[in-house]
């Protein structure tokens, strides 16, 4: 076995998402046929509890594209891509020398992180109608504030795909 | 988190799945070669990702099965130095804690990457389990379960210090850990890492001020 290239590009979570996907992973029972192994639906659970479950690839480009003028490092833009910071406290450890480099404007980053990544889907413990109904006010929240209407119908469908997760998920609990 | 890394590999194809095609074969094959299980260096296989190029398919002599020379990209799980990433306690004893990414289990914070300052209060029966607890802030004890524990109930963010990957040990003394070929060094001594829950509240408090 030869290696060639150990690093042939870099992935963010929401592509290796992407591509789990599109060999069949899903929350549903049909685990059993697909051609997927164990381990790699233990890489799609996380995946899924993770921030990036809910990115789309134009959302990562756009922010991509975006954050070009801050001028951060490889590493730090996939740290942000992977985490989602929404405040400072938590891009604080992911930007080395922040207070040299940026100053002031590590709060434009943050808002540019908070308007462009979509939030992750809030953990509770609450029983799973809650968690619809929860999801549900923040969606429409956020489309009825955005004024990009491309931006809004990625998140409508973004909503449609979470729906679909959450009946997959009541399925399995019924 | 996630690298591709082109790869090279011969492989001989076993003759009862001949009547696949080729590359379905192949990716069979090399899933079963490759996935979860750890390259030095390279980090732990998830996924074959897809197959460049096929040579080869030549039969050797005496041999049943034809060999093909694959050039393919893995989808490989390896944390760069520096790397945030969100994770599960999984146990946590006076060394230091153990977090768990589900499909990836041996990440270690050992003491002197603990929140600086921090205690550990052992469980009264049991010797070596128990919580950590950082001690921050001049506080007077309002109650008395102290503000920031570390315990099973939220996700943990921690920074990769480094990753290294032991040479398999020639002789395991009995009853020892089984082998980890990979294993993650990580710190929690930084604004911002730590449980989630301990940064909610710093964030509702720079709010208000």
């Amino acid at each position: 076995m030869k290696i060639k290239e150990a690093n042939a590009g870099a992935l963010t979570n929401s592509e290796v998402l992407d591509f789990l996907r599109s060999r069949g992973a899903s929350k549903d029972p049909t685990r059993v046929i697909v051609a997927i192994a164990p381990s790699e639906f233990k890489v799609y659970d996380y995946l899924l509890e993770s921030p990036a479950c809910n990115q789309t690839k134009e959302q990562v480009n756009e922010f991509l594209t975006r954050c070009k003028s801050y001028k951060l490092a490889k590493a730090e833009v996939l740290n942000i891509i992977n985490l989602r910071p929404s405040a400072l406290v938590e891009i604080h450890p992911i930007i080395e020398e922040s207070e040299e480099r940026f100053g002031e404007k590590l709060e434009e980053l943050v808002n540019l992180v908070v308007e462009v990544l979509p939030e992750p889907p809030k953990k509770n413990d609450v029983p799973e109608e809650e968690n619809n109904e929860v999801k549900e006010d923040t969606a429409d929240g956020k489309s009825t504030d955005e004024d990009k209407t491309e931006t809004a119908n990625l998140e409508q469908t973004d909503e449609d795909q979470t729906k679909q997760k959450e009946d997959g998920e009541q399925m399995e609990v019924s | 988190m996630f690298y591709l890394s082109l790869i090279e590999h011969t492989l001989r194809l076993p003759p009862h799945l001949l009547h696949l095609p080729l590359d379905e074969a192949l990716k069979t094959e090399l899933e079963t070669l490759f996935i979860d299980k750890v390259i030095a260096n390279l980090g732990l296989c998830i996924s074959v990702y897809d197959i460049r190029s096929i040579k080869g398919g030549f039969v050797f002599a005496g041999d049943g099965a034809s060999t093909y020379t694959v050039e393919f990209r893995l989808l490989v799980f390896r944390p760069f130095t520096g790397e945030v990433i969100i994770a599960k306690l999984k146990e946590s004893d006076a060394n230091g804690l153990r977090l768990s990414l589900g499909f990836f289990d041996d990440i270690y914070v050992p003491v002197d990457q603990m929140p600086n300052p921090s205690r550990f209060e052992a469980v009264p029966n049991m010797r070596n389990q128990g919580r950590w607890i950082w001690d921050f802030g001049e506080e007077e004890e309002q109650s008395d379960e102290p503000r920031f524990v570390i315990d099973g109930a939220d996700l943990i963010k921690f920074r990769v210090q480094n990753v290294i990957y032991p040479s398999i040990p020639l002789e395991q003394p009995e009853n020892s850990k089984p082998f980890a070929p990979m294993v993650i060094t990580g710190t929690l001594n930084h604004d911002g890492l730590g449980p989630v829950s301990w940064w909610e509240e710093a964030e509702i408090v720079e709010d208000e001020s």
